[in-house]
């Protein structure tokens, strides 16, 4: 998830915004169907290097320049259901990067109260 | 037995057995109006909600407290068909009232009109059925207070979307919305924290509580419950909103009546698990299919300023099935569809303060299913026709224009294949863009059918009055028994048919 959403000028990456913390929760909280969603496509991001910038290894092996350019092929590549795969965890990215009190600063907008949570019980 | 006021999830134990005339099942615009309808009519009313009640203090404000604690299945259903698109629904006491942008629309004649001429529904624009919709209509439009967005509310977004408008001539207005002085805080879609917005749970379901009435909340019905061909009540389980454990088993009898009025994609799934066989259950789904073009300004829009939508156009309705409307979502929503990942993502993103976001509905003519998955829910089947790919790809280039007769420098569609932003002598790019589904990112909002009525027994599955054909005492009360889309926000036309389903009830 952080290759999806690097440091850029003096803009907070994802790595900057928590996203153990995010992802710890959102496993605890979200379906099964989700989560599993979410893992096949990091799996999909792992082993698909070949397809992007065609080179056989798993993505964690390619140089930060390779990774940089096989996430942006991935999130571009032609083969719909791939796209979707990782549309997926760029959905959920979007979410842990978009609600972190810097990145909200960076762009004027206010910050997000913690979520309640909460539901009438009587 | 007892008739409480408002029952939440309940552990597993001993069986919540409630009673009234009437069940009611589900909450939001169509549940919550049939409901207020029956209770003000002097019967007792059950409503079932399977969500939870959330009060305007237990609303998130992020999107993911959206998904989590508003949405069906965490925002997780899919059309299943060529593309894969989102269906939005969600799933608390309000229904999807309450993180919709409370748009009041009154159901033009035309859609009546065809109503008769294509289903024998109605006498026209002109006639008894339309009138007592429309008197329905403005009984509402008094008691949720609907308003047009004052200026100061407004928002730059909307600004240049009414300047861009003043200069194409697309007849646009402000939007009327259930909306009791808006405040712009741009919350629509996670719920209104400010209390501004008139959401069924702000209203009418407490007033069926005043009335004598009560609600089980957290309560998934499983299936109607019948004594020969007569419904008398309901049964299910509790499930909690936060683990989704399953709670206890919980039965509502109903003396009188069962409304089922739980979306266009529920409500045909559970008169499926409860032994309707109507061949017509879960066919003719239809949908107004929608996306976003975001205009990249000179200047900061900062569009999550002010009212989430505040102008409509609908000029092009009648001959290219368009609604056109500004839509203002989150920070974290709107970057999650510019196109990319890694630095040339990011790089994008730092135009956000400079986009505006509108979007197009199309009255799609593609037909879908619902069917029932092996967990018991909806499978929404639905794909898009070549004409319907027309007429979705040239509601794109309509928004675009519209963008650029504001001031727009580029426009960004998001359509696969295409640059990541088109400047206004590249339009002809996105007029002969690809009519792949798959190509472009879509939602499925505003639902209809898959229990409609109609003349004919054999073509539909419920008669005008919201009857099941076949069945005594159970109701169809939603957007499910539209026999057709109608190209404008449905809310207003389900409230006034679900209080016309109900008053025929009472009878």
């Amino acid at each position: 998830m952080t290759d999806l959403m690097p440091r850029v000028g003096d803009m907070p990456g994802l790595q900057d915004c928590e996203p153990d913390a995010f992802l710890l929760k959102l496993r605890s909280e979200t379906t099964f169907v989700t989560w599993i969603g979410l893992c096949a496509g990091a799996v999909l991001w792992l082993w698909t290097p070949f397809l992007t910038v065609y080179i056989p290894l798993p993505a964690v092996m390619l140089s930060a320049n390779a990774r940089d350019r096989h996430i942006n092929g991935l999130t571009t590549t032609r083969i719909y259901l791939l796209r979707q795969a990782v549309f997926l965890i760029k959905m959920y990215a979007s979410m842990c990067w978009g609600q972190h009190p810097s990145v909200r600063r960076q762009f004027n907008v206010a910050a997000y109260p913690v979520d309640p949570g909460t539901f009438r019980t009587t | 037995m007892s008739t409480p006021k408002h029952t939440a999830f309940q552990p597993k134990g001993s069986e919540v057995v409630v009673d009234a005339d009437f069940v009611v099942v589900g909450s939001g615009a169509g549940g919550a109006s049939a409901a207020v309808t029956l209770a003000r009519g002097g019967a007792s009313v059950i409503i079932v909600e399977a969500g939870p009640w959330r009060d305007p203090d237990d609303y998130a404000s992020s999107t993911y407290g959206a998904l989590r604690d508003m949405m069906d299945d965490w925002g997780a259903t899919i059309t299943m068909g060529k593309a894969l698109w989102p269906v939005v629904q969600a799933r608390l006491v309000g229904g999807t009232t309450v993180i919709n942008s409370a748009i009041c629309v009154r159901t033009p004649a035309d859609v009546f009109d065809e109503w008769r001429q294509n289903f024998g529904i109605g006498e026209g624009g002109e006639g008894a059925f339309a009138k007592r919709m429309w008197a329905w209509q403005d009984r509402i439009e008094g008691e949720l207070c609907v308003d047009e967005t004052g200026p100061e509310a407004l928002g730059r977004s909307n600004e240049l979307a009414l300047k861009g408008d003043a200069a194409a001539s697309y007849d646009g207005h402000l939007i009327r919305r259930y909306a009791k002085g808006c405040i712009g805080s741009g919350q629509c879609l996670q719920g209104c924290r400010s209390m501004r917005k008139q959401s069924t749970n702000m209203n009418y379901v407490p007033e069926v509580l005043e009335r004598g009435g009560g609600v089980l909340s957290c309560a998934a019905v499983d299936r109607v419950v019948f004594e020969g061909t007569r419904a008398v009540g309901v049964t299910g389980r509790f499930i909690h909103p936060q683990t989704r454990v399953t709670g206890a088993k919980f039965t509502a009898r109903a003396r009188k009546g069962v409304f089922i009025a739980a979306s266009a994609t529920w409500s045909p799934v559970i008169l499926k698990k409860s032994g309707i066989t109507n061949k017509n259950l879960g066919s003719n789904f239809k949908a107004h299919p929608g996306t976003g073009v975001f205009g990249l300004y000179e200047d900061a829009v900062d569009m999550n300023q002010g009212t989430t939508q505040g102008w409509a156009s609908t000029r092009f309705r009648r001959d290219e099935g368009l609604k056109l409307e500004t839509l203002s979502i989150p920070l974290e929503m709107a970057i999650s569809r510019f196109a990319g990942g890694g630095r040339a993502w990011m790089e994008r993103i730092q135009k956000y303060r400079h986009i505006a976001m509108w979007v197009h509905a199309l009255r799609a003519r593609s037909a879908g299913r619902i069917d029932v998955s092996f967990t018991g829910r909806p499978v929404v089947r639905y794909s898009f026709d070549e004409t319907d790919m027309r007429g979705f790809r040239n509601g794109m280039l309509r928004v675009a224009q519209l963008h650029f007769a504001a001031g727009a420098r580029e426009v960004a569609t998001g359509i696969h294949g295409l640059p990541f932003t088109l400047g206004p002598d590249q339009l002809d790019l996105l007029a002969n863009a690809p009519l792949d589904p798959r190509c472009y990112v879509a939602i499925l909002s505003h639902l209809f059918g898959g229990c409609i009525m109609g003349l004919d027994a054999s073509k539909s599955v419920c008669d005008l009055a919201g009857r099941v054909h076949g069945r005594t005492g159970l109701y169809v009360a939603d957007a499910s028994i539209f026999p057709d889309n109608i190209g404008v926000n449905p809310q207003h036309t389900i409230m006034a048919l679900a209080m016309d389903v109900a008053t025929g009830a009472l009878a």
